[in-house]
């Protein structure tokens, strides 16, 4: 595990109480490993109902660009499919609300608020076969930090 | 036949000063081929009578790379040898360059390809597209130069960091010329940065208040632009023009693309191509009921190629408005999805061919034309190779627009969708065969376990599926929901294009297998376009299983993913083919793929390649995390006279712009734009360790 990483699963574990943490630690002789099971994209992190909001919002604003059908276009990058599960693959999904609030739309960044990126996200996690659940992903407080984006189910 | 292609190449190196006399003696060598125009390009051929005038005295061969693909040939070539397969994976870091400053905010979509001149890195960069001149020994900052252009630059079609910029000499004064976000050329001194003021009107020169069709509304939220490198041949300066995505235009009287040249020392506009002849010229008939007056589009977005010994411009051009629908537009076209040769001085047409009649599947020729000086069973050609999204290398003699091996016509689907007109054929090459995927038949689809192809044929079930130029359908939500295509819109080969070789007469292709497209037309929201059809997917009633082009995660179209391949342009034959990067996590790790032994699958996406001596290098055009590395993507060395992959190191992200290559006191770097996903915009250059350390 990368350090980043594991600075960061430790920095979370007190107040990601649904993020399942278990550590393991090995011992070699110089570095400490750690495995930890962190809360991730296949734990039904949204909602059906959020992402159907999201479905609208990313039709209204996002699907100019990478269209409807998600796959992108000559200038923007597909948001679905192998290329996009690698690139995010270990990242967590607060680097993509990030990602998306500072860069997002190109002619006015940083115009959509944070529930719509939010709703949006859990659109896409539909979109690429993410399970849905009881619970609608947040953005409040550190929440997206918690949740890891995982491209195989783990 | 090596060794004697080596010595010409030589040759013209030694002689690069004279290039002009060396050229019009090739050029009357080569006038019995003259006249045997095709059908398709009735003008004649002629060279420029002013050959002889100023060729910029620079190539790749004395370390530099003076031109955003090495040279105006659309080469990215370099004969620099230090870096070899027997060091390529002990290269390091020689600096880093990284971008966010460039612009209020960072910018992740980093294309850049960097200029070396003279022992300084010229690049665009950052959210406004900003200039840069680093120290190319170690990125050093030595000027930047940035223009905000507010509302004008948000509203940009093609906004952010482009691909980059051009550099003119007159070895006098030296100039950096590049296209801003909100569409104006701008030239600067190259010591300096500062605006050459005798350019245009105070060093700039406004490109949309330049045209023969005014640009629509205004000129503050007017829809055109060029992220592209402008390109320079002599002394003219060629523009090229893009619009935004599309797929669902707003309206079908878009803006046109005309293409312009511009004296490189005064700014003054020299000639205009109307890539949609106007009333009168040739071609006009090729839009029926007068529809050529209301088309837009057909721009080029991408590089533009010259042969300036010829006094020749190559132009790959665009989809006129609507990508997938043309029923605005009935008639073939002309010069949409055409290659076009321009004299560089006057902007005639000299040939054209159209490679797609009709547009409709956004087969935008998306590559810089290639020229390579070829022998075809023991006659000299004087060709220009086009890479394309639909796999095929078309060739043509850059000097007729003969095709250098027949094109065949074949009659192809004639689809329903209401208004639409049909081409009946399309026209293929015979040779070279398909480098790239293209349509999609069910043997095409992920087949790694019965059960999974069992699945893939089920969501295939409800698109339609097809061979090449099999047209886009009425979107439903019962079925077909789309025409499912690779080469479309994003396979095969896109902007960073191709490598030439000109020593073994090769070319390099990266291409994208699986960057499938959705080709599905719906009647348009009110009031959002006055298309009949735009594109998209009919509403799925509630309930429905999901709507996705994966299974389970994994491509729908089996691997390779990605590849690249080496075609012998002499003989029009593919000499190797290797898949091009990681297998990716998705499906490396894949619970259902667990117990197969996976042969490398590449990786979907188009990357640029650069050819040097030995070696063909390229990135992975994806992230992947493999033990023991961790995240990364990696940065490949070929041999390119075999294909087998003889080094590679670990970049941060994605190579996202194309590599280059130089050398400086002695020492051969490699400089690459990386970016993607939270990664933003970074130039990294690489070198080898030094021989010894203290």
């Amino acid at each position: 595990m990368k350090g980043r990483n594991l600075l960061r699963a430790l920095t979370f574990t007190s107040l990601a109480l649904s993020a399942l943490v278990v550590v393991t630690a090995l011992v070699p002789a110089t570095h400490v490993r750690l495995q930890v099971r962190q809360r991730t994209t296949w734990d039904s992190v949204y909602t059906d109902e959020q992402a159907t909001r999201g479905q609208a919002a990313y039709n209204r604003t996002c699907a100019r660009c990478h269209l409807e059908s998600l796959a992108g276009a000559d200038v923007s990058p597909a948001l679905t499919g192998a290329a996009f599960l690698s690139n995010w693959n270990g990242l967590t999904l607060a680097e993509m609300h990030g990602r998306v609030k500072k860069s997002m739309p190109t002619d006015d960044p940083g115009s959509y608020g944070p529930q719509l990126i939010t709703d949006v996200i859990a659109y896409m996690l539909r979109v690429n076969g993410f399970p849905a659940g009881k619970t609608e992903l947040t953005h409040e407080g550190d929440a997206l930090n918690g949740v890891q984006f995982s491209a195989a189910r783990p | 036949m090596a060794f004697t292609m080596h010595r010409i190449a030589m040759h013209r190196i030694a002689t690069h000063r004279s290039f002009g006399a060396l050229a019009l003696s090739l050029t009357q060598l080569l006038a019995p081929t003259i006249g045997s125009a095709q059908q398709n390009a009735p003008a004649k051929a002629q060279t420029s009578k002013s050959a002889a005038s100023v060729v910029r005295p620079f190539t790749t061969a004395n370390g530099e790379w003076p031109s955003y693909t090495g040279d105006a040939r659309g080469s990215r070539y370099s004969p620099l040898d230090q870096i070899t397969a027997a060091n390529f994976s002990t290269l390091e870091v020689a600096w880093r360059f990284k971008t966010d400053a460039l612009g209020p905010r960072p910018e992740f979509k980093l294309e850049g390809t960097p200029l070396m001149v003279g022992g300084v890195l010229y690049t665009t960069g950052g959210t406004r597209r900003a200039v840069v001149a680093l120290d190319a020994t170690n990125g050093e900052l030595l000027w930047m130069h940035s223009e905000n252009e507010g509302e004008r630059g948000a509203a940009s079609p093609r906004p952010l960091s482009g691909r980059g910029l051009s550099y003119w000499s007159d070895g006098k004064q030296s100039r950096i010329l590049y296209v801003t976000p909100g569409y104006k050329l701008i030239a600067l001194d190259a010591k300096t940065g500062a605006r050459i003021t005798t350019f245009g009107t105070e060093g700039e020169v406004d490109l949309k208040k330049d045209m023969d069709s005014p640009i629509l509304p205004d000129l503050v939220t007017g829809e055109i632009g060029f992220q592209g490198a402008p390109v320079v041949g002599r002394n003219v300066v060629i523009i090229g023009a893009a619009f935004r995505e599309g797929g669902s235009p707003k309206t079908y009287r878009n803006n046109k693309g005309d293409i312009r040249g511009y004296d490189v020392r005064s700014g003054k506009k020299l000639w205009t191509f109307h890539t949609i002849p106007r009333k009168g010229e040739f071609g006009y008939d090729t839009w029926l009921n007068g529809s050529a007056d209301n088309a837009g589009n057909t721009g080029v977005w991408t590089q533009i190629t010259v042969d300036e010994e010829l006094g020749l411009v190559y132009l790959p051009v665009e989809s006129p408005t609507g990508d997938y629908y043309g029923g605005h537009r009935p008639g073939n076209n002309l010069f949409g999805e055409s290659i076009v040769c321009v004299d560089l001085n006057t902007g005639v047409r000299k040939w054209h061919y159209q490679i797609v009649k009709h547009p409709i599947w956004d087969f935008d020729l998306t590559a810089a034309p290639i020229l390579a000086d070829i022998t075809v069973g023991g006659r000299a050609i004087k060709s220009v190779a086009l890479p394309t999204k639909q796999g095929v290398l078309y060739m043509f003699d850059r000097v007729t627009g003969t095709p250098v091996f027949p094109m065949e016509e074949h009659a192809v689907e004639k689809g329903d969708v209401p208004g639409e007109w049909y081409a009946p054929t399309q026209a293929l090459p015979t040779k070279p065969a398909f480098y790239a995927r293209n349509g999609a038949t069910l043997d095409d689809l992920i087949d790694f376990t019965p059960a999974l192809k069992e699945a893939g044929v089920a969501l295939a079930s409800r698109f339609k599926l097809g061979p090449i130029f099999t047209p886009p359908v009425l979107s439903k939500a019962d079925g077909p929901l789309a025409t499912f295509a690779n080469g479309p819109t994003n396979g095969g080969s896109n902007w960073p294009g191709g490598s030439y070789d000109p020593e073994t007469h090769t070319v390099y292709l990266s291409a994208s297998n699986a960057s499938p497209a959705v080709l599905g037309l719906v009647t348009p929201a009110t009031g959002a376009s006055d298309m009949n059809y735009v594109q998209g997917i009919a509403p799925q009633p509630a309930g429905s299983p999901r709507l996705g082009i994966t299974v389970q995660g994994l491509p729908l179209l089996k691997p390779p993913y990605g590849t690249i391949t080496a075609i012998n342009l002499d003989r029009g034959e593919i000499a190797w083919q290797v898949p091009h990067g990681e297998t990716p996590d998705a499906v490396r790790n894949h619970e259902a793929l667990k117990e197969l032994k996976l042969a490398r699958t590449g990786q979907p996406g188009s990357v640029g390649t650069l050819v040097t001596k030995s070696l063909v290098i390229a990135g992975d055009p994806q992230v992947t995390t493999v033990a023991p590395r961790g995240r990364g993507a990696m940065l490949r060395a070929y041999d390119k006279a075999t294909g087998k992959e003889v080094g590679g190191i670990v970049m941060p992200a994605p190579q996202s712009g194309s590599p280059m290559t130089y050398s400086l006191g002695g020492r051969q770097y490699i400089v690459v734009a990386v970016s993607g996903g939270p990664y933003s915009g970074e130039y990294i250059a690489y070198r080898l360790p030094t021989a010894t350390t203290r």
